[in-house]
């Protein structure tokens, strides 16, 4: 556990700058647009939300902020994670990382749980930050800048941090519904090479298809779609997803982290599943694998 | 490199390593003790970089294996918290800053000094905001051995250390490793190719040959045991009708011939020529040539 914070902190000394340019470079694009682009809201729009056009731009702007640079980090660290066992073998320093006190286990560990875990959490929290930044403008650009200052904060920052808490809550339980499938694609990858995106869909495409069409059991188009689903759920929407009327305006939004606790508590309910302790087992067996792969790599260098 | 067992750093009773069908490795057996500066010699191929994975836990050895009292492969962690390891490529990431480095292995080693290591890179030409992938090789291996000097390590094990360095910082780092950081406790495994720099450094040498330990010696039993004659051509025959372990020319003329034996040979050989000390070059020739190979070819 002691190493597993050092080893945390290369992934920080090793992507910090391209981590800067994935935060900085989308807010100073929205940010420019909506500045000096052009903004057109229907009136019927505005006509149905009436005063509540201010705060739902204001919404808008954060979530939307918060879900363009979550999807951004998630989809950045998932390709840096395919071929996270064999990076140090590109620029050959993997010498020199085995030579260093660490277990093959917290080295292959740290950089999942960072790229996996906590860069999309701190892509959400940079997300809420710059999308008041980016609410600020929108909202000035529509309705004027002094709008802005006047919202109603005392409910919309509620509604904003529930909705945070809810996707930062579920997203480890979202990771735990999609480890068998990252895990498998790392392991092709260690073994490999650029051949298991071959093999990852001639094994899914293929042999589902046969399984399907064959022999009548869809069970691996199945399993990969239920544990998409149940990824997407511990995300977020684990029951019915949250709804609001235009009219409703502050009102709906007052609703929202009674929803969001009630999703969460959904979302931890559906845990209880013999398929995600099935996929638990099989990630874990994946991941013995990959330190098994780092163990023998190191000797066959020799 | 005879000691008691609570003075040995390194014990490896019958140890092999394979790769599949091939003993890269092939029950070897040595023991390390305190305070020694240990040469691991040998060919390409004979076996030196497996042995010294298998030494730090990175290649699985049949046999018995001790060191520092750990079992390298089930204790690799534990054991290179206590000791420094080189390996035969001396590579760092090429994202990192020299100073990242430091960072990384002040976290990561419990024995490493950053003040070492930070006063060990001011003798270099490399900078502490330099990146590695700016770094020329020999910088690279510099600042490589800059960090691992900086390990207050009980063991060193370098597998080509000095590889890519110009002479000068050979000896520089030759120096700084015999008057810095051996300090009659520690002990160094060094396996290099340049036996001429590193002989009059050594006080044991370990040689491979083809995977087998052909001679396990400090250098004053070598001196003892082996003993070499320099002689005319003339007189060439009877020398080789005594079975010396090589004969070799030391220059041109017909004087400048020689010949290794293991032991002292009969006085009646010795009075053909004068007595002289084999370097370690000659021995390691003797004693791990294949005679079928011509090595000035390939």
């Amino acid at each position: 556990m002691s190493k597993l914070v050092p080893l945390m902190q290369r992934e920080w000394l090793q992507y910090r700058f391209g981590w800067m340019l994935m935060v900085l470079v989308p807010f100073a694009i929205a940010l420019l647009l909506l500045a000096f682009g052009q903004i057109q809201i229907g009136p019927e729009h505005v006509d149905r939300v009436g005063e509540g056009l201010a705060p739902m731009l204001a919404m808008a702007a954060i979530a939307g902020s918060s879900g363009v640079m979550f999807a951004i980090a998630s989809l950045s660290s998932l390709i840096i994670v395919s071929s996270i066992a064999r990076r140090d073998h590109a620029d050959r320093s993997i010498e020199f990382w085995l030579s260093l006190p660490t277990s093959h286990s917290a080295s292959l560990g740290a950089p999942l749980l960072v790229h996996l875990l906590l860069v999309p959490a701190a892509a959400l929290l940079l997300g809420l930050a710059g999308g008041l930044l980016v609410s600020m403008v929108l909202v000035g650009r529509v309705v004027g800048i002094s709008a802005w200052f006047a919202l109603p904060w005392g409910d919309l920052l509620p509604a904003v941090f529930s909705l945070f808490a809810r996707l930062l809550a579920g997203l480890p339980l979202a990771l735990l519904w999609l480890s068998p499938l990252i895990l498998l694609v790392v392991l092709l990858a260690a073994w490999f090479r650029r051949w298991s995106w071959v093999i990852l869909g001639v094994g899914f495409g293929l042999g589902g298809l046969l399984l399907d069409r064959v022999f009548g059991q869809p069970l691996l188009s199945q399993t990969t779609a239920a544990l998409l689903l149940g990824a997407q759920q511990a995300l977020i929407s684990a029951g019915e997803g949250f709804q609001m009327g235009a009219a409703e305006g502050l009102e709906g939004l007052r609703n929202l982290p009674a929803w969001a606790l009630h999703d969460f508590g959904l979302a931890l309910g559906k845990l209880s599943s013999p398929l995600l302790a099935g996929a638990l087992l099989f990630s874990a067996g994946c991941f013995a694998l990959l330190v098994l792969w780092r163990q023998r790599g190191a000797g066959a260098a020799g | 490199m005879n000691a008691d067992d609570n003075t040995m750093l390194v014990q490896a009773k019958g140890l092999s390593v394979r790769y599949g069908a091939k003993r890269a490795v092939d029950d070897v057996s040595f023991n390390i003790p305190k305070g020694r500066v240990v040469g691991l010699l040998g060919h390409n191929g004979a076996g030196k970089t497996t042995l010294m994975k298998a030494l730090v836990g990175l290649a699985t050895a049949e046999g018995e294996l001790a060191v520092l009292g750990l079992n390298p492969r089930r204790q690799r962690v534990q054991l290179l918290e206590q000791a420094c390891y080189i390996p035969d490529v001396a590579i760092l990431p090429r994202w990192a800053r020299v100073e990242d480095l430091i960072t990384m292995m002040s976290a990561l080693h419990p024995r490493f000094s950053a003040e070492r290591a930070r006063a060990l890179l001011r003798r270099t030409s490399v900078g502490l905001s330099d990146k590695v992938k700016t770094l020329s090789k020999g910088m690279v291996v510099q600042a490589h051995l800059a960090l691992i000097a900086a390990i207050d390590a009980k063991l060193m094990i370098l597998d080509e250390p000095t590889l890519g360095l110009d002479v000068l910082s050979r000896k520089a780092f030759y120096e700084m490793l015999i008057d810095e950081w051996c300090d009659g406790e520690r002990s160094v495994l060094i396996s290099t190719h340049q036996v001429e720099e590193i002989e009059s450094l050594l006080s044991d040498v370990l040689m491979l040959n083809e995977g087998k330990l052909v001679l396990s010696i400090s250098l004053e039993d070598m001196e003892r045991r082996f003993v070499g004659v320099s002689h005319d051509a003339a007189v060439a025959e009877q020398i080789a009708a005594a079975h010396p372990l090589l004969r070799y020319r030391t220059g041109t003329g017909p004087a400048g011939n020689a010949a290794i034996f293991d032991g002292a040979p009969p006085e009646h050989v010795q009075a053909l020529g004068q007595r002289m000390r084999p370097s370690l070059v000659d021995l390691f020739v003797a004693l791990t040539r294949k005679p079928e190979l011509d090595r000035t070819h390939f």
